[in-house]
This record gives C-alpha cells, structure tokens and sequence, in this order.
C-alpha cells in the first residue's frame, strides 16, 4: 500500500560546512568550500605574445548536494584595466548525478570535452569509463581529484565593455590532496588551453583555517 | 391624498426581551419576543454579545427540551441559537455551556418538519465552528445515527450531517470505519445535490480521505472512478467557492495517494484553477492562495511547473494592482506562496528576483498586519539563498536591509524571528562592499537580542552574527565582539539549547579566522573563550557542537605559537584525567567518531599543530603521549577519502619533524 512519507527535514541551505554524512557521498573535499582562497596565474598567451595574468579566487558558496559552487576571480595586471577585474563565477561538479564529463552546452561537444579533461594526467585513468556516456556510472567519491567546469556570469567592479571576455568556461581539476587547482579555458574564440594553475592559500601563517556561514 | 406613512414601532429594549424570556411562559407569547431577539442579532455582533451578557441563551435552550414549547416557539427558539452561535465565538460558548446541541439533535426527529430544519440548520452553524464538540464515530450507535441522516430526504439534514463528518472527523481509525461504514458513497451521492450540499460533501471526503492512502485509493475506485471523475468536474464549477473546495479534495486526494497523480496534468489545472481563484471576491479569493501553497508544498517539481505557467508573474501581478486593498489574509496568502517558490530553486530566486520581488514587497515589511509582514519577511529569507545574488549584493541595500532591522524592534514575535531569519541570510556578505548592517544599529540589536530569554530568538541572533562575521575584515570582527563582549559568547557557548551552543562556537571559529587575532578577546583573567570551548568539548556534547568546537580550535592552532599552545593544553589530558585514569585526549574519542566532519575538523587541529614550527617536536611528543598519534595510525585507511589525506598529512609532518 502506498504511504505519504512526510518530509520533516528543513530545506537544503548551503553553508561552509556540510553537516550530513548521506551514502552514496558525492565528492568533496575540506579545502574546497566557501571561504576558501587560492592564488597563481592564467596563461594567457597567444601567438603574438607569453602573457600571464594572476588570479586570485575565492569560493562563495557550495551546494555538494546538487554538485553547485560558486565564487570570485580576481584578475590582476590586466592590461585593459586599471584595476583588477573581478568576475563572478557558477560551478558544475562532475559528481556523476547531476552534472557528467559532458558539458551539453556552452558551444562544448563532447569530443571538445574530453579533448580537455585529457589535459589532466589525473583524468586519464577515467576515460575509458566516460567515453560513452560522460560517466554516468562513475563513483568519484573515493577519487582523489574533484572535477568541475567553471563559467564565469558578470563583471563585479568593471563594466561589460572592459574590453574583456566572459563568454568561455573553464575546465577544472583540483587536488584533494593538497587544494592545488588547474584548469583549461576554453571559448571556441579565444586561444586554445589557456591554463590556470592555482594553490590553496592560508589567511594565517600557522596553518588552514575555516569560516562558515549557514543560510536558513 | 397622500397620508402619513405607517411608523415601524422603536425595536424593544433587549434588557425588556430578555426579561420576558424569564417569565417562564413557553407558549406562543413568547412568540413575538423571539422574533425581534432574533431579529436584532442577525448580523450584529454588538447585539449578540449583549445579549450573552443578558444571560439570554440559557433562556432560550430551555425552550427547546421544554415540553410545553408549540413548534413555532421552538422553531424560532432553534433559529436564534444558530444566530448567535454564527460568526461569534463567545456565542458558540454560549450555546454550547447551555447544552444547545443534546437539544437541537433530539428535535431532528420532531414530527413538525418545520422544527427539523431549524434544529438542522442551526446544529450545522455549531458545528462550523472550531469550539464545537467532536462527534464520536467509533460509537456505534453514532455511526447509524450519522448514516441515518445522511439518508433522510431532507436538505438541510444532509448538509448538517456533512459537516459533521468535516468538523470531526480527524484520525485515521474515524476514516476508515466512516469509508467501511459508506459514508463516502453517500457523500459522493451528495456531489450532485444542490449547491450548499456539494459543498458540505466536499468538506467531509476531505476529511476522510486526508493523509490516508488506504480510504484515497478506495475513494478513486468508487464506481470505477465516476466519483473522482466528478470532482474533476467540479473543478470547472460555475461557483467559485465549489471549485475551491473541489482542489481541496483533489489535493487531499494526490496527498494521500500521489501514485493516483503522476500525471502532472492534473496538478496542472490544480495551479491554474488556483491562481485564477485568487482573484475572486471575498473567502475565495482569500483561502486560495494558501490552498495553492498547499499544493505546491516543497516539490521541486510542482515549483518548476507552476513557474512554467506562469504563477510567479501572475501573484506579482495582483501584488502590483492591489497590494494596497487586498484584504492582509489574501496579501498574505500571496506573499507565503512567493516565498514558497523561492524556497528550493535556484530558477525560481532568479525569477522573482527579475520580476523585482524583493522591490514590490518591501513596504509590506510595515503593514498593520503582524502575518502580513512575517509573510513578507518569509519571501525575502528564502530568495536571499541565492548565491549568485548575495554575491552581487542583491540583498545588501540599505532599502531591504533598514526595514528587516526595524523589525527586530517589532512589538510581535512572531515578525522578530521572521526578521532574524531574513537577516541571518542577508548578513552573508559576499560583496567587497562593507555591509549595511555594520553601518545601521543592526548589530547593536543583535547583541541584545543574543541575550533574550527565548532561546529562539537568541539562536537566531547568534546566526546571524556568526553570518555576519564570515570573512568580515579583523577591525570589524573586533568591533563585533567588544559590542557582544566576551562574557556574553562565553555564556553563549554554554547556552542550556544545543543549537544555541553550536552557533556560539561557529561565530567564535568565524572570529578567529584571519590573521590577527587579538589575544585580549581569547584570553582574560576573568574569562576566556577558549576555557569555555574547552569545557563543552570534556563534557557531553553533540557531534554539530564537537564540530564545531574542533573548528574554533584549528583556527587558533594556525595562528601564532602562543595559540597552538594554548590549544594544546586544551586537548592535553590534564593531570585530573590521569589520575582517573584517562590518559588519552578526548581528540581520541573524537577520531574514533562515526562523524566524518568531527574526525576531518579534528584532524585538522592536529595538522595545524604539527605544522612545521619551533616547538614542533615538544607538540608531537605530547600527542604521542596523549595517544593520539596512536590512533591516527589506525586512520591510515580511513573510509573517507578527505580524512584519510589529512591523516597522512599529520603523519608525514610528524615524521618529518622526527627526521
């Protein structure tokens, strides 16, 4: 006989510390959530020129549950601008349930993906599982990398006629391990594999510290 | 010639009417005298409770057992006791102490047909209201009672019996021996009966079919399926208040039996039936919006189809005409359905968000109404979990953050907790902008609120401060604290509510990340913030405290040397717990914890204190001794991955430290 199980749990709210311990656990790791920061460079070089900007990022929020972050990206010594540029950006986690190795949009095909995520080593071990379906099956609970896609959606501080783009997303890689993070830009009218190499930084000098906030 | 028209006499004082009830007549005397009674509290309140205070009622439910009553004494007898028990509740009261109901259910089998409508029409006013009696239907006899009014030709007997069901009719045992008994089949029956029927019926399968799958499946069997078939059909009624009560069945129904429902049709036509009902005049227009937040409940699903039809522009839209005539019950009724919408989609925050929500409800944040504007507050708690709009400031002007602050001062509540709760969100700055709510008194009256005797309103002002503080540059956070001073978080922290303790210890984590701490804050003669962490953590505690606590600990620990020492005689066993034999820290205990985040922010206390520093090798010795490091061996292959990469972490930092 059918039952009406009534839900008494609250809403989901996105915090800086996930509180659940749900099976099967989607992957997460305690150096990627809100408050976070990490620091290094983006290549932007083109044929004409090396160029390198650097890049701060902060993690503002993070949803594990439906594979959802999001956070800043500041970019420094842009030479179109006379301040850093801060972008706001979504992320999509390759958890398998709601988002797949498959970008399904964004001007992204399937070969164009895994063109990319072949860019990490730490992919490779995964391919022959996403060739068919972008890894549907795939548990990356126990994986020590977490993958995602990066998209930045507005300027913060500068106007959307800086001079600069949005219009691509980044291909993301990040270490459990150690937080580093790199990643591949891709906008099919940019150059090609623009990387971004960051590292976990620490507001102390003595070690990680963490700061949480809870929505309700 | 035209002559002076006939002049009505002045009506009769009540205090003569009801003293001519104490004659202790019962014939037709009383007759005109129970008109005019009957006729000046129609409809009038006032007149009503004066006549409460006269003491009329009992007077009159005499009249309806006395022997010697003529059937038109007890005819208007009956009327008047429906009168005052219409739409006072001090009347139901009255009627009810004076034992109306034994009466009037007795007359429902007087031979004057005349007697049974009056009695049938004033039991089914009492049993409108809430005060009425539950009538028993486990009781046999009330059962074949029931049923034998349900089967009388009577309008006015069927309708009575209806409501009856509706009024009482709660638990599951009722239902289904009301469904075994067939109650329902004559219920269905009534569907096509006149108007006032229809409705009644509709009120009593609600009831019976509510929240039980077993009485909702044999319902939708009944004639294999005409009567659901109808319900349907009563959807599109030419009356506005029957189409309501059909999508309250229905939704009864899809509750109870949401198999019966997986086409999303039907919950389709439910919506817009709905959002066109709110438009009606009066009861209607006003129940239908709570009804459709009914409907729609938490399911992402109903969410993304009512968006789909529109729904968010169309409340919008009444919001825009009217919010300044609309009834506060409907006002409200539309505010909770936005804020309901906003509560789980990220797509429906950005709708609102877009159809200006946030701009059209802020003066409804000072409406009269106390619901009004805990319903307004609602809408702006659950649009503000957007990320993607606290990160570009949607919720930071001063326009939304001023009014909210305002409210923490209201005379409700109600509307405080309402406002502690949009501003717990709302203080989430993700901007490079300093928040208003430094700026604007606001935390002034968090602080205060901190220390309020309900522990609600003391764990929601604690959240928001925590909220407050993420991030938040040191001067600022320093600022925080002197206004909440040290011996308020301290008594926070060991707050009689658990979540009161846990928000306590979070704000205290939040205010010591970031370089700089001030020691003066953590450390006093007097008192100490982390003596109190320390005391909470040895004693018993949740897993959420402990975490929490464990954070607090591995921020001070990546600070400066003073601090990781100071944490380490927090975790060190002291020399009480040796001599009782507890050589080991509870960090022990806490890396023996089913908790994955308890054994992760344990973890990363420890990292912290084994990193690489002067005093490293003194630190990893006394772990050693407190067996600690013992235990991280067995969490080499710890089930998480996360946990198992910080306890190599701690390892291969001690092991360096050892080379």
């Amino acid at each position: 006989m059918p039952v009406r199980v009534v839900e008494t749990t609250s809403p989901s709210h996105s915090s800086g510390q996930d509180l659940s311990s749900a099976q099967p656990s989607p992957p997460s790791c305690s150096l990627l959530c809100a408050g976070r920061s990490f620091c290094g460079t983006q290549n932007v070089s083109s044929l004409q020129k090396d160029e390198a900007w650097k890049v701060n990022v902060r993690i503002q929020g993070c949803d594990i549950e439906h594979g959802f972050l999001c956070g800043t990206m500041e970019a420094l010594n842009v030479p179109l601008a006379d301040t850093p540029v801060v972008t706001f950006w979504e992320g999509e986690i390759v958890d398998a349930k709601n988002h797949t190795f498959f970008t399904g949009k964004w001007e992204a095909t399937p070969e164009d993906d895994i063109r990319h995520w072949s860019k990490f080593p730490s992919f490779t071990p995964l391919l022959s599982q996403i060739e068919d379906d972008g890894g549907k099956s795939l548990d990356l609970s126990n994986y020590p990398y977490i993958f995602m896609r990066w998209k930045e959606q507005y300027f913060v501080n500068v106007g959307a006629d800086c001079g600069l783009t949005i219009a691509g997303f980044y291909y993301v890689c990040f270490s459990c391990t150690d937080g580093s993070i790199s990643g591949f830009y891709y906008d099919p009218n940019s150059s090609p594999f623009q990387k971004l190499e960051l590292k976990c930084m620490n507001a102390k000098p003595g070690g990680f510290s963490f700061s949480s906030y809870e929505l309700v | 010639m035209p002559a002076t028209a006939a002049v009505a006499p002045p009506p009769t004082a009540p205090e003569q009417l009801a003293a001519r009830l104490s004659s202790g007549d019962s014939d037709e005397s009383l007759l005109p005298t129970l008109r005019e009674i009957k006729n000046q509290i129609i409809g009038n309140r006032t007149k009503k409770l004066l006549y409460l205070r006269l003491r009329a009622v009992p007077k009159i439910v005499a009249l309806l057992s006395s022997s010697s009553s003529p059937s038109p004494v007890i005819v208007q007898a009956a009327a008047a006791v429906g009168s005052f028990a219409c739409g006072v509740e001090d009347g139901v009261r009255a009627v009810l102490d004076a034992g109306a109901v034994p009466h009037l259910t007795v007359l429902l089998s007087h031979p004057d047909a005349k007697v049974v409508d009056s009695a049938a029409r004033s039991l089914r006013i009492i049993f409108q209201s809430k005060l009425a009696p539950k009538y028993d239907f486990l009781l046999e006899e009330n059962k074949t009672f029931l049923l034998s009014l349900l089967n009388s030709t009577n309008e006015n007997i069927t309708e009575l019996a209806a409501s009856i069901v509706a009024h009482s009719c709660e638990k599951p045992t009722e239902q289904t021996s009301l469904c075994d008994a067939g109650v329902v089949q004559k219920l269905v029956s009534l569907l096509g009966g006149s108007s006032n029927q229809r409705d009644t019926s509709l009120d009593a399968i609600s009831a019976i079919v509510k929240n039980n799958p077993e009485v909702a499946t044999k319902f939708v069997s009944i004639s294999n399926g005409k009567a659901f078939n109808s319900l349907m059909g009563l959807m599109q009624d030419r009356y506005p208040r029957t189409r309501l009560l059909a999508c309250v069945c229905l939704i009864s129904i899809e509750q109870a039996f949401p198999v019966y429902f997986q086409e999303m049709q039907i919950k389709t036509k439910l919506i817009l039936i709905l959002l066109d009902l709110i438009e009606e005049a009066g009861r209607v227009g006003d129940e239908a919006p709570f009804v459709l937040k009914g409907l729609i409940g938490e399911s992402e699903e109903l969410h993304r189809q009512a968006l789909s039809v529109t729904a968010a522009e169309r409340l919008c839209g009444y919001l825009r005409k009217g919010k300044a005539v609309l009834e506060a019950r409907r006002l409200e009724g539309i505010l909770l359905v936005l804020a309901e919408l906003g509560l789980k989609l990220e797509q429906s925050r950005a709708q609102l968000i877009e159809l200006q929500v946030p701009s059209l409800i802020i003066d409804l944040l000072k409406h009269d109404c106390a619901q009004v504007r805990v319903a307004a507050c609602h809408v702006i708690k659950n649009i503000s979990r957007s990320l993607k709009h606290l990160c570009a400031g949607r919720f930071g002007s001063e326009s939304i953050v001023m009014p909210l602050v305002q409210l923490l001062c209201d005379s409700s509540t109600s509307v405080q907790t309402a406002a502690l709760d949009a501003i717990c969100n709302v203080a989430v700055n993700l901007t490079t902008k300093k928040s208003v709510l430094l700026q604007s008194g606001g935390v002034s009256i968090l602080c205060q609120l901190a220390r309020s005797m309900h522990s609600e309103v003391r764990l929601k002002s604690v959240r928001a401060l925590r909220n407050l503080m993420f991030l938040l540059d040191r001067k600022d956070k320093d600022l925080i604290l002197t206004e909440l001073t040290v011996s308020t978080l301290t008594i926070l922290i060991s707050d009689p509510d658990p979540l009161v303790q846990e928000q306590a210890l979070a704000l205290a984590g939040n205010f010591v990340d970031g370089s700089g701490v001030s020691t003066k804050f953590i450390f006093s003669e007097d008192i100490s913030i982390i003596d109190a962490v320390s005391r909470q953590l040895k004693g018993e505690c949740s897993p959420g405290m402990c975490i929490q606590g464990m954070f607090f600990l591995a921020n001070m620990a990546a600070e400066n040397e003073s601090q990781k020492d100071a944490v380490m005689d927090c975790i060190l066993p002291t020399s009480l717990d040796l001599s009782i034999s507890h050589p080991n820290s509870f960090l022990v205990t806490f890396l023996q914890s089913k908790e994955r985040l308890l054994r992760l922010s344990t973890l990363w206390c420890l990292i912290n204190l084994v990193n690489p520093d002067q005093r490293n090798s003194f630190r990893v010795s006394a772990l050693q001794g407190a067996g600690i490091i013992s235990q991280l061996k067995t969490m080499v292959n710890d089930p998480c991955l996360d946990c198992k990469l910080r306890v190599r972490m701690v390892l291969e930092r001690c092991l360096e430290n050892r080379e």
